[in-house]
């Protein structure tokens, strides 16, 4: 009953430490549940994903603060997330020991410009957690257009005005392929540049004889 | 040799404490031949001369200016240093003394590997300086040499002055980065230039040739819609309104201005003005094109553009660009119903010729009752371009003063030497130069057969292409539907071009299409039935066809490319076949070579002519031919231009003149403020400056606890990362930098360091491919810790997106959710984020304190699959064509665990394009990826209409 759901309630929500309370971050966490709650860290987002909230104005003030925050969260984490709020214009030196103590504590740091990035971050990790990584894999659309167009426009400065022009002169991939330095070079659109560019991807040999 | 030049050359060579200048001279006037010229006086005991950064045309006209008989094999032509030499052979070379050719990549390598001993070196002759920048590979290679080199001289050059002055103090930051005190200034007007190239100037013959209506439409109309997209330009106030001028849209340069004012703030533009500096691109290469183009290969190029243009652009959409559509296709084709009852008005000024179609024949007439009814004509145009005819006119005209002139010669025979030499020089060839090769091709095709039989030919193409390529969606037609609609694409159905028109319109659409299929399938049949009667059919006749035109054009093109100079005996007699050739109706014309800009070749010096015409008016070429006559007082040159009347051929002309003129007024400017340190060790001293407080902190730092003690911090870096600056601000914070070629990762900093260098460009693009999953996916399977480090740029913002742009929800595509979800798959994956190359460098020697340093041999060893064994060369990433594997690898069926066998198995992508399925199947390990391979491969690319 009732101690089940509320169960389930603190699985979907993010957990958030009382220290937390009165940060203006809260506000803009509006996509995903959360409640406070007794944790060491300053957002619990999963199982065995945590976040430490940082802005590099207090960190100006309290440099060793992080350091003793990343101590206290043990080893039960497997990601550990700084989260780094860019809130000062000259940033490059304490972004620098933010990013070595991160980095040297086994902490993933992420930056956001503003509050509502930060806590866009917080969000997606909550509500990624189980999500397969699919959408960076490169696994884009797979019609024949937009799989000719990612192999075509590998090619330097060839656009895809141009793999439509390739497309409707020669009729196949094949085609283009083989197809000859003067027949690229009649298809409007495409120059000497990228006739050249095209050629020779297509005939010099893989390897280079040494 | 022209006198300014050895101005120049005097110039340089009068200071040779300097160490060098910079030479910026106006374009067209002969680089290459100063060039040469340095190299005649370069002497083997001076040490070795090193020439960077030259293009390929450049090289090749350097090469030929300085040994005009390449079959002359002369000791001073420098030869070209490649990866492909080996290590000692390149030593050997390097201590030779002569002068090479060589890339900025091989020389860096080879100074940082300390293979190049920089005492063997007398100097360095660099090419388009107007690319370099402070932290680029040249500016390291100067840097090293100098340090160590101190009678090193650096000669610089550049012949674009208006890719000199932009940004800020171009000038000057591109002399400091080279350590160069002295700027040459050789604009067209400087007065030894204009008096050397005015004194006995080629006589000029302007002809203002009128566009047809229609393409006096189309560019109102273009025009029209690149005014309203400028306008919406300067409402975003992203960009100075003084830029935002049709003129400047006329130049490539615009979209550079534009992208300078842009880039700081890249991420955070909104789409709509990323898609406006798109569209103005677009629509700048419509104007280009329309004076260049025949009107079937620009409706073509129309039909291409409609087709990929994202649904997004702003011009696609606008009122004019309507007309833009209808007049391209009014100048190829007219489409109504017979009976008076046209949908489209004829114009009358059209005066090509028109041809009704036959409708008379059985299989028409069903066509037409298909149609609904009332029967549908397809008028052809094929409106010739106005400067064809020009062309021919004064071709003619010159053929036919030069008969009288023989004849009157032939009166007076015993006359004087005098009258022969000028009627030898005025007998000489005639040249026509253009833009592109295209363009050549086509004119000579006009001159020696019929205009219109040109254009016949290419509307036969075009129409060919589409219904070659209707075939195989109508035979697919159940499957593709019920599967996938999107399958065969966008481009499958007619896009709507005036969406406002409703049913009736797209019925007319349809018929429309229907009546070009119509008479492409004759067309298909004739050519099937020629093409059986020559041979048996092969698999795809229509392919066949085209290729067979394709060798025959081959053939032409290689009779006009070839500048070793075959006797002109040799080739009248072809040309002067074609003219007998021709249609009975026109007179005689005179022997023609026709040229294109683009191949960069020295024709003038080569084909000696004595009537040029200028069918697309170049500035550069403009400039060529006054060098070429100051070069050769006692020839007689004529010059015919021929302009658009009121065009923007004109305009660009004119304006392209202005823009030199003010680019070379604000370098003079720049000249006269600049402050250069009358101290000649200014260079090196300054280089010491920046060095050795880094290496003092550095060896401070070190002393503290470390064993090594003095020792300098190391880093590994990838052959494939000199092309980005970082290295050379890392060697700049005083580490040694060692290059290898690297499977995993782009920059080892200590045995357990591993980092991922990605610009925030590149990290948009390998989230998108997939390539830095993959990435990640190795440094965290061979090093404790590895490191993806984001670098921004430090003139552009630091973010990545604008506040407004965080959509209210989660959504994948956003850069946040991407970098989200590889944190929660690589748990281990650090993430560094760096504000600019400098604060990288600070980051890299932070993260290298208390670490060991990296090993080399371990490094280059790590991800590389054992059956490869070691690393054979340090120049690995140089023996493949990265192009050809990035592609192979971007294909269908293609995975990580195939692609080298493929390359093993095939010698190039063409190669790959014949390999029959069985033999895939061998090279890949399995039916079914090397059935995916070959279907993609053969795929008929879907129709367009």
């Amino acid at each position: 009953g009732a101690s089940s759901s509320s169960a389930q309630n603190r699985n979907n929500a993010i957990l958030v430490s009382h220290r937390q309370k009165g940060n203006p971050l809260l506000k803009h966490i509006r996509n995903v549940r959360w409640a406070f709650a007794d944790v060491v860290c300053d957002y619990m987002l999963g199982q065995q994903s945590c976040a430490l909230y940082l802005s590099i104005r207090y960190h100006l003030l309290h440099p060793d603060y992080l350091y003793f925050r990343i101590r206290e969260l043990g080893k039960n984490f497997k990601l550990r997330v700084v989260l780094c709020h860019i809130d000062v214009e000259d940033v490059v030196k304490p972004l620098l020991e933010v990013t070595r103590t991160a980095l040297l504590h086994d902490c993933t740091l992420l930056c956001g410009w503003s509050l509502e990035e930060c806590g866009r971050y917080l969000e997606t990790i909550k509500v990624y957690e189980n999500k397969p990584a699919d959408i960076i894999q490169g696994q884009m659309d797979t019609d024949y257009l937009s799989r000719l167009s990612h192999a075509l426009t590998s090619v330097r400065h060839v656009n895809k005005t141009d793999v439509v022009t390739l497309g409707s002169t020669f009729g196949s991939l094949s085609h283009i392929m083989d197809a000859s330095m003067e027949d690229l070079a009649r298809c409007p659109g495409i120059g000497e540049r990228k006739v050249k560019r095209l050629y020779d991807t297509f005939h010099e040999p893989f390897k280079r004889t040494v | 040799m022209v006198q300014f030049h050895e101005n120049i050359i005097a110039d340089l060579l009068e200071e040779p404490s300097a160490g060098g200048g910079l030479v910026v001279l106006s374009s067209g006037l002969a680089l290459h031949k100063l060039i040469a010229g340095f190299l005649h006086l370069h002497d083997t005991y001076e040490g070795t001369l090193l020439i960077l950064s030259a293009s390929p045309s450049q090289k090749h006209s350097i090469l030929t200016s300085l040994n005009p008989n390449p079959n002359n094999e002369s000791t001073k032509s420098p030869s070209e240093i490649t990866s492909d030499l080996p290590a000692h052979q390149r030593l050997s070379l390097y201590s030779s003394g002569n002068a090479f050719f060589i890339t900025s990549r091989i020389l860096i390598v080879d100074l940082l590997t300390r293979r190049l001993p920089t005492s063997t070196v007398a100097g360095i002759i660099l090419l388009n300086a107007h690319s370099l920048s402070e932290t680029c590979t040249e500016a390291f290679i100067v840097r090293i040499l100098r340090s160590s080199n101190k009678n090193l001289y650096v000669r610089a050059f550049s012949d674009k002055p208006h890719a000199m002055v932009s940004g800020f103090a171009k000038a000057e930051r591109t002399l400091k980065c080279l350590y160069l005190r002295k700027l040459h200034l050789w604009p067209r007007f400087q007065v030894y230039v204009s008096e050397e190239l005015e004194r006995d100037p080629p006589e000029v013959v302007d002809i203002r040739v009128p566009m047809s209506a229609y393409m006096v439409g189309i560019q109102k109309a273009v025009i029209e819609v690149m005014d309203a997209c400028l306008k919406e330009m300067r409402k975003t106030n992203k960009v100075d309104v003084e830029d935002l001028t049709v003129e400047n849209g006329l130049f490539k340069s615009f979209d550079e201005i534009v992208r300078r004012q842009l880039d700081p703030i890249w991420h955070t533009l909104g789409k709509k003005t990323k898609q406006l500096v798109s569209d103005l691109k677009t629509l700048r290469k419509l104007l280009d094109y329309l004076v260049r183009y025949d009107a079937v290969t620009y409706l073509k190029y129309l039909d291409s553009l409609r087709a990929s243009e994202s649904f997004r652009s702003v011009w696609i959409f606008a009122e004019s660009s309507y007309k833009i559509f209808e007049y391209a296709k009014r100048r190829v084709y007219h489409f109504g119903r017979s009976k008076g009852e046209s949908l489209t008005t004829q114009d009358k000024s059209v005066k090509s010729k028109k041809r009704k179609l036959d409708y008379s024949n059985e299989d028409k007439e069903d066509s037409v009752a298909i149609n609904g009814n009332s029967s549908v004509i397809l008028e052809e145009v094929l409106e010739e371009a106005p400067k064809w005819k020009v062309l021919r006119e004064i071709l003619e005209e010159i053929e036919a003063e030069r008969e009288k002139q023989a004849t009157s010669i032939d009166e007076c025979v015993v006359e004087s030497d005098q009258n022969n030499n000028n009627n030898n020089s005025y007998n000489g060839m005639v040249l026509v130069a253009c833009k592109d090769e295209h363009s050549c091709v086509q004119l000579e095709e006009c001159i020696t057969s019929n205009p219109n039989k040109v254009m016949r030919g290419e509307w036969e193409k075009y129409l060919l292409s589409k219904v070659q390529l209707h075939a195989l969606p109508k035979r697919n037609k159940k499957k593709t539907q019920n599967q996938n609609p999107k399958g065969f694409g966008v481009l499958d159905g007619a896009i709507p071009l005036t969406p406002t028109k409703g049913a009736e319109t797209s019925s007319i659409i349809t018929q429309e299409h229907n009546a070009l299929l119509e008479i492409a399938t004759e067309i298909n049949k004739r050519t099937q039935k020629v093409v059986e009667f020559v041979q048996d059919p092969p698999n795809n006749v229509i392919s066949k066809g085209r290729g067979d035109k394709g060798n025959k054009k081959k053939a032409t093109l290689k009779k006009k490319t070839d500048t070793s100079p075959i006797k002109e005996s040799e080739k009248l007699p072809v040309l002067k076949k074609h003219v007998e050739g021709s249609d009975g109706n026109f007179k005689k014309i005179p022997p023609v070579h026709f040229y294109a800009y683009e191949s960069g070749q020295q024709i003038l010096d080569v084909l000696k002519p004595c009537v040029i015409i200028v069918y697309h008016p170049d500035i550069a070429f403009v400039r060529e031919i006054e060098i070429y006559k100051a070069e050769n007082p006692s020839k007689k040159v004529k010059v015919y231009f021929l302009f658009y009347e009121t065009s923007t051929e004109v305009q660009k002309f004119e304006a392209s003149i202005r823009r030199e003129n003010g680019a070379f007024e604000s370098l003079i400017r720049q000249k006269s403020m600049m402050i250069m340190p009358v101290d000649q060790n200014y260079g090196i001293g300054q280089n010491m400056e920046t060095e050795s407080p880094s290496k003092q902190n550095m060896v401070t730092r070190k002393a503290g606890g470390q064993k090594e003690g003095l020792k300098e911090m190391q880093v590994i870096v990838d052959m494939r990362e000199f092309m980005s600056s970082l290295p050379n601000v890392l060697h700049q914070k005083g580490m040694n930098i060692i290059p290898v070629t690297l499977e995993v990762g782009d920059y080892i900093l200590s045995p357990q360091i591993c980092v991922e260098r990605k610009s925030i460009q590149d990290l948009f693009s390998s989230f998108a491919s997939g390539r830095l999953f993959h990435q990640a996916e190795m440094m965290v399977r061979y090093y404790r810790i590895p490191v993806l480090l984001i670098e921004f740029s430090q003139d552009k913002s630091f973010s990545f997106q604008s506040t407004s742009e965080i959509s209210d929800d989660v959504t994948p595509h956003n850069i946040i959710s991407k970098l989200s979800l590889l944190a929660l798959h690589f748990p281990r994956l650090r993430i560094v984020w760096s504000r600019s190359l400098h604060a990288t460098a600070e980051i890299f020697a932070s993260l290298k304190l208390n670490q060991d340093e990296p090993d080399e041999a371990k490094a280059t060893r790590v991800g590389v699959p054992s059956e490869e064994g070691i690393v054979e060369d340090d120049v690995r990433a140089e023996n493949y064509n990265t192009s050809a594997v990035e592609f192979l690898r971007r294909l269908p069926g293609v995975t990580d665990a195939n692609y080298r066998t493929i390359m093993d198995g095939c010698s190039s992508l063409a190669d790959l394009a014949l390999v029959p399925v069985e033999r895939l199947a061998e090279l890949m390990g399995g039916q079914k990826s090397a059935k995916i391979l070959r279907d993609f491969l053969d795929a008929k690319y879907p129709t367009l209409v």
